[in-house]
């Protein structure tokens, strides 16, 4: 039965940070690592998924009406005419959607380029289809889009690129300029744009989230990809979509229905109350993740962090070691644990490619998408840390 | 919400293992032939290349909406055309469901639905309410990928109520958003493209479009009417060294039929002989009523080399939930959860810790289910067989099916179009589950998944307006 294991099990390695987990489970860390709330969903959101399946909406159904408020927000937020009708197909989450896009246009030894660091996922759902993942990186500490390096990685057998803004681990917002660089090289290349905008609700500091698809010559090349799961602290529903050309759309719909069939019907109709949410919702939405990503700042200043790159959108704030530390990443988190009672997520997993860039081994992500009780818990175990000895271990 | 059960489901996620370059890795690499016809250089745009492969029932039903014509967007540049976004060459097969055309040319007729396999009654309260608590307590983030652990336990419990075995709920149960999922996973997971499979036909249609995004070879064995039985000749013709895979479905989808104890052993005894893996969809292994349920995983040195999937949908009538499982021996399962980490990540929270509590009913629930169901299949067969249908037995599912001849029509769709227009009663044509639809063209199944009045009511309708030439 060995000879029976495929290429891709023959390839896999225990990780590291499946070995991190178990630590922080052990030490019952405070946990500042994944990538979901832990406060509870918003209550009017929850009580419409209870009275969905007290009304019996629980038997396979496709509900239209979220395509209906869909193609409403994008008229209103992004100036999209959207076809709620052939447009938009509802999928098992963000990540169902970007699966089924991906086998919607990718062809063996299609290349797609991807933005690095980026979400480890995309790239598993490329190979499994046939494709090549092609890294462009970002350039620290700002994470700066060069444009040469962007074109020079187009080639003849560029499918489609994928870019998620805001930016999953950096906090970056792809700046109107930056969307503009992108949509050239996928005019001049005929390329398919995926786009991941699971924080399009999560900006800070009066930026604004923008789709490439409305850039000109854009919509009808893109692919949008997003979900309720951040906006609505309900990562656990699995209710996301596509929004395409009808084509496209189309194609994801019947590759949806192949893999999953259809996303869970009690939690389409609690979409259609979270998506008709008023816009105060949205404003404190932002507010409050402001102040937490504000707090996770001054957290980690604290201990001897200096942040040259604030967030901008996401949950997340990705944080180079202090220059004096001479640990890597995975050191790092570990002593963290270890020391603080504090876990996060070491950088390296997030990026692909040139193994010998140094700096991929020294950043850590942090999630602040927890509740003040848990931040204040974290500030608390760094004060005993700090307080506890004048020159704390994990600086050095 | 539990550190234990939530911790690095997305984390882990970040290095679930190493993908090496395409040149070491020859999985998905080597698409089969079938779909390198002509391969494109990168122009996107191609001049209308559509996927249109529809079969000849759609020409028939001239009514339905596909929604497979782009529709062109308002656009500030209007010199540029707006052509089709060329997709996949693997789409090929990939079209609207037949489910969904009949649904919606049902509704335009006013038409009983006896098409869709879903009930028209809800699922029972102590599931429900199960789940209405969890979404209360706070259980709405992300579950573990490969499933929330009291509900892996309750899955591996279940597994040994009904086979025996004992199997590691950690290891070897992998949670998905439905059995079609388990299949896809199953399928992507660990079929190479060029790998052959067979499939017995009539089968549900999604596995024949699953096989061709994983660039499967399809081996075909129809199993024909009155029995359905396996023809095993043909089997063991058709099984080879090459063979990679067989799926089997028990009971069985569009048929009713459930694999005997002997036609599995001989299965069996080919797939050890040959070293085949076995697939096997037993999603209404609850409603078996004429013989007992067989999982294959059970049959001596079988485990070691089956994916047994399953779901809640069917047993609990709780069909839009998506809730479903693949039971695998360890190095099978690896491949099947890291399909499923890139298909969907995780599966339903809230659902999952209902689905814990539904599958530790006790034995007056599945035993209150099959008499329900046998009860509704009385009314409908033995109206079916008032009306004049030649009904062949069908010994588990939901699902019976029948031969409409009697009545004069062509074939299959013609015969579901005259139902649905000129009777108002919704079956579904078989020929969509054969991959040469002329196997199927006398034959059409109806569903008795739906409340008594609503069975009675159809068959009345049938009665009165159906009439024999």
């Amino acid at each position: 039965m060995e000879g029976k294991l495929s290429s891709v099990a023959k390839n896999f390695t225990p990780s590291s940070i499946q070995e991190l987990s178990q630590l922080a489970q052990k030490c019952n860390a405070i946990n500042l690592a994944e990538g979901f709330p832990d406060f509870p969903a918003p209550p009017c959101i929850k009580e419409a998924a209870v009275s969905a399946i007290n009304n019996d909406f629980n038997q396979y159904r496709r509900v239209q009406g979220i395509c209906d408020q869909l193609a409403l927000k994008m008229k209103k937020t992004h100036g999209l005419n959207v076809n709620p009708l052939t447009d938009i197909a509802i999928c098992c989450g963000q990540s169902e959607a970007f699966a089924a896009a991906i086998f919607s246009i990718i062809n063996q030894g299609d290349e797609v380029l991807l933005f690095d660091p980026c979400y480890e996922t995309y790239e598993g759902c490329i190979t499994l289809a046939g494709g090549i993942p092609v890294y462009v990186a970002l350039e620290p500490p700002q994470w700066t889009l060069d444009p040469e390096k962007l074109m020079r990685s187009f080639t003849s057998r560029t499918k489609a690129i994928v870019l998620n803004s805001p930016h999953n681990p950096t906090g970056k917002v792809f700046s109107r300029d930056e969307l503009e660089i992108i949509a050239e090289g996928c005019r001049r290349w005929d390329c398919v744009a995926i786009t991941d905008e699971v924080y399009e609700y999560i900006t800070y500091d009066n930026q604004k989230h923008q789709t490439i698809a409305k850039l000109p010559g854009m919509q009808e090349r893109t692919i949008i990809t997003s979900s309720l799961s951040k906006t609505f602290s309900v990562t656990g529903w699995r209710i996301g979509w596509a929004i395409a050309p009808a084509s496209a759309a189309s194609a994801i719909q019947n590759i949806h229905i192949r893999i999953t069939d259809s996303a869970p019907a009690p939690f389409q109709e609690a979409a259609l109350t979270a998506l008709r949410s008023p816009i105060e919702y949205f404003e404190t939405l932002r507010g409050e993740y402001e102040l937490k990503r504000d707090f996770c700042m001054k957290l980690l200043g604290s201990i001897g962090f200096r942040i040259q790159f604030k967030p901008q959108g996401s949950l997340f704030l990705f944080a180079e070691l202090p220059k004096d530390c001479l640990l890597s990443d995975v050191e790092y988190v570990e002593e963290l644990i270890k020391q603080a009672g504090v876990v996060v997520v070491p950088g390296r997993g997030f990026f692909h490619g040139n193994e010998s860039c140094n700096y991929q081994k020294r950043y850590i992500r942090v999630a602040f998408c927890k509740s003040g009780a848990t931040l204040n818990a974290a500030a608390q175990k760094f004060g005993e840390l700090i307080n506890a000895k004048a020159c704390p271990k994990i600086l050095y | 919400m539990q550190a234990a059960e939530c911790t690095w489901t997305h984390f882990e996620m970040l290095r679930p293992l190493c993908f090496k370059s395409p040149s070491t890795t020859p999985l998905f690499f080597n698409f089969s032939k079938h779909f390198q016809k002509g391969f494109s250089d990168s122009s996107f745009f191609r001049s209308n290349r559509r996927i249109s492969n529809y079969p000849s029932f759609m020409a028939t039903i001239s009514s339905l909406s596909t929604h497979k014509d782009p529709v062109s967007t308002h656009d500030a540049t209007p010199n540029i055309t707006h052509q089709p976004v060329q997709v996949a060459k693997r789409l090929e097969k990939f079209k609207t469901t037949i489910f969904t055309q009949m649904s919606m040319l049902a509704i335009k007729h006013g038409a009983i639905n006896l098409g869709q396999g879903f009930p028209n009654f809800d699922g029972p309260d102590f599931v429900k309410e199960a789940a209405i608590q969890a979404i209360k307590d706070g259980k709405n983030q992300y579950a573990r990928g490969y499933g929330v652990p009291d509900f892996n336990n309750a899955i591996a419990a279940r597994f040994k109520k009904d086979t025996g075995l004992v199997i590691d709920p950690e290891k070897e149960v992998t949670v998905t958003s439905g059995c079609t999922e388990a299949i896809a996973a199953t399928m992507l997971g660990l079929i190479n493209p060029g790998d052959e499979v067979i499939l017995f036909a009539p089968f549900y249609d999604s596995y024949e479009a699953t096989l061709s995004m994983a660039g499967a070879k399809v081996k075909c064995i129809t199993l024909r009417p009155p029995d359905f039985a396996v023809p095993i000749d043909e089997l063991k013709s058709t099984i080879s060294k090459n063979t990679r895979a067989i799926l089997i479905n028990t009971p069985h989808n569009p048929t009713g039929k459930m694999f005997t104890r002997e036609e599995l052993n001989t299965i069996a005894s080919l797939c050890i002989e040959n070293d085949v893996l076995v697939f096997t969809d037993e999603v209404y292994d609850k409603l078996a009523f004429e013989m007992d349920h067989i999982s294959m995983a059970s049959l001596p040195g079988m485990y070691e080399q089956t994916v047994t999937m399953n779901s809640l949908g069917k047993t609990f009538s709780l069909t839009g939930w998506k809730i479903g499982w693949a039971i695998a021996p360890p190095h099978l399962a690896w491949g099947v959860r890291q399909a499923h980490s890139f298909l969907t990540f995780a599966t339903s929270t809230p659902m999952q810790y209902a689905a814990t509590v539904a599958l530790q009913a006790p034995d007056s629930y599945f035993a209150e289910l099959k008499r329900d169901y046998m009860a509704k299949k009385a009314i409908l067969v033995q109206g079916l067989k008032d009306v004049g249908f030649k009904v062949f037995p069908s010994s588990g599912t939901y699902f019976v099916v029948v031969d409409h001849t009697p009545f004069g029509l062509e074939n299959d769709i013609a015969f579901c179009e005259y139902l649905i227009k000129e009777v108002g009663v919704v079956a579904i044509p078989t020929s969509v589950f054969y991959l040469n639809p002329d196997d199927g063209k006398n034959l059409v199944r109806f569903t008795f998944c739906k409340d008594e009045e609503t069975l009675r009511s159809a068959v009345e309708r049938m009665k009165e307006k159906l009439k024999k030439k």
